[in-house]
């Protein structure tokens, strides 16, 4: 069964003499007991479908269905059964952890006993145990944050919205957040999760949408997304090579202070070759999601120009 | 959800945003104190002496006035600085509910200063356990009245930089310009009617009467200073404002 279903799904804003298409004619679903990753640059689109599907934000054509019911006529049914990690969003900074967790449980309805044990439990998982009797403003942002999550994470709601949830989170906490991220799934809950991190959509996602300028760009698995890149391995040199002597190996980057270039498999014995001889220490690797979402989107956009391509 | 578990998520709502905010900023507490209080300094300071009752009066009104003006701030500040609205209002609690949770935290905030002025006012005049009863009614009109006004508001600014100037604007002129810190009496008679068009000046009207002060006429709308007019202008409005709050509050960004 679908969770979620969006058909059409358009948004202009409007403002100031000027309009911005932030969704162009979006169709997506998404499978219930998903976990369903949404990756896209800045001003792509992502928190706008997220923000009209969690029903805060009204289309401006189109419709979305969350477990057959449409979002805009009916908001408070679909309210019922969801949860959101607001981008951005930052808790109450007199209340503790432990507090935030249990008074949301209990304004979702959740009776005192287990918003106790179900704070118990998610504050150990997601490492806020040392932190729970702290007032979230002697926190840091990154404990601020994994602090909103908790209290998201803790809920039962058939379908969670998270929108760039382990932003600023070190890469431990990251991992503790991914852990009761599955372990909702497990539970039964439907995640769609947006993130710039693609590490994290590569580790956590069954299959992902790419959105760009408000259009679907690609939808299916983190693998076969990858698989779209030619290039099989990436090669990177921090100094000792120019673009014009590596372009005949593959597309070649500026990135990190150094170059890098992606290449076949056929062709890494003799750049290594090259290197050792130049005494040039290299990095090598497969080709990341982050390749294959860059080379998806485009690497010269103008946020990026430092990686525009070279050769 | 049932009632009976929105009705418990207000009261969660008001103990940890109002209650467990208030003990743990205690400068809230001192800040909410103070402009009524020097209102009523000056006043004692300037005012003939059998003024003073109204100054009081004044003061428990000002502060159920600036619930509006706490709920507009705290609302817009939730919605737009923490997005804490959207993760409450994305879930089985009614915004209703939300609402009503965020305007009862607003009043715990204001209970200490409401204490303090009904004190002060037993102490300048008597007041019977009847006329108590009447300003308490006075005071949950207007707390519901500013709250719905303070709500409404909060969901139309898309920054905080736009608060600050349009809450001076409103709730100044709700609760500095009309007769709630003086009597209707100082304003020349034929001018009356005019203090009328602020809701506020209903709510004074009938706390005055309430705690025994003497009322002024409108002799040029004799019936608008009568109790059963004052009583179904307030009423009235508190309905109108609570309506119109819920009605045409932007849960949903247009």
């Amino acid at each position: 069964m679908d969770a979620l279903v969006a058909h059409s799904l358009s948004k202009t804003y409007r403002g100031g003499g000027r309009s911005v298409r932030a969704l162009d004619n979006v169709d997506l679903t998404i499978a219930q007991g998903q976990l369903f990753g949404f990756l896209g640059r800045n001003g792509a689109g992502k928190t706008t479908f997220i923000k009209i599907a969690a029903g805060l934000l009204l289309p401006s054509s189109g419709s979305v269905q969350l477990f057959g019911t449409d979002v805009v006529a009916h908001p408070r049914e679909v309210r019922e059964r969801i949860a959101i990690v607001p981008q951005e969003g930052k808790p109450f900074y007199h209340l503790t952890p432990r507090e935030h967790v249990e008074e949301y449980l209990q304004v979702r309805g959740a009776s005192s006993e287990t918003s106790k044990s179900r704070a118990d439990e998610v504050l150990k998982a997601m490492g806020l145990e040392p932190y729970a009797r702290t007032p979230a403003m002697l926190l840091s942002g990154g404990l601020q944050q994994r602090t909103l999550v908790a209290m998201i994470l803790a809920t039962d709601a058939e379908f969670l919205f998270l929108d760039e949830p382990t932003l600023g989170m070190d890469p431990f906490a990251r991992r503790q957040v991914w852990e009761v991220i599955r372990r909702s799934v497990r539970n039964g809950s439907t995640v769609l999760l947006t993130t710039h991190y693609l590490d994290e959509a590569e580790q956590l996602t069954d299959e992902l949408a790419v959105i760009e300028g408000g259009r679907v760009l690609y939808r299916g698995t983190p693998d076969a997304l990858k698989s779209k890149v030619r290039r099989e391995v990436r090669l990177h040199f921090s100094s000792g090579f120019s673009a014009e002597e590596l372009a005949p190996f593959g597309e070649v980057y500026a990135e990190r202070g150094g170059l890098t270039v992606m290449t076949t498999r056929a062709q890494v014995e003799e750049l290594t070759r090259m290197a050792l001889e130049r005494k040039i220490a290299v990095n090598v690797g497969p080709v990341t999601l982050e390749e294959a979402f860059l080379t998806l989107v485009g690497r010269d956009i103008e946020e990026e120009d430092s990686e525009a391509p070279l050769a | 959800m049932t009632w009976r578990r929105q009705a418990n998520a207000v009261f969660r709502i008001c103990w940890f945003n109002g209650f467990l905010g208030l003990v743990r900023s205690p400068l809230v507490f001192v800040a909410l104190f103070l402009t009524p209080l020097s209102f009523l300094f000056f006043l004692y300071v300037v005012a003939p002496r059998a003024e003073l009752p109204f100054g009081v009066v004044g003061g428990v009104l000002f502060s159920c006035l600036f619930t509006g003006s706490g709920m507009m701030n705290d609302c817009a500040y939730l919605r737009l600085e923490r997005q804490l609205q959207q993760v409450f209002i994305t879930s089985p609690l009614r915004p209703i509910s939300w609402v009503l949770g965020m305007a009862l935290s607003e009043l715990t905030f204001t209970i200490p200063a409401l204490v303090l002025f009904l004190g002060v006012l037993t102490l300048v005049i008597s007041i019977s356990i009847g006329a108590f009863f009447a300003l308490l009614g006075v005071i949950i009109l207007t707390w519901l009245l500013a709250s719905s006004l303070g709500f409404l508001l909060s969901t139309f600014f898309r920054t905080l930089r736009e608060i600050w100037p349009i809450g001076m604007v409103i709730f100044t002129t709700l609760s500095v310009l009309p007769p709630v810190f003086y009597p209707l009496a100082a304003v020349p008679a034929s001018f009356r009617w005019v203090a009328y068009l602020a809701p506020s000046t209903f709510a004074s009207q009938l706390a005055v009467r309430a705690a025994g002060l003497p009322a002024a006429s409108v002799p040029s709308v004799p019936a608008l200073g009568s109790i059963p007019a004052e009583l179904l202008g307030l009423v009235g409005l508190a309905v109108l404002f609570t309506g119109v709050a819920m009605r045409f509050a932007r849960w949903r960004e247009p």
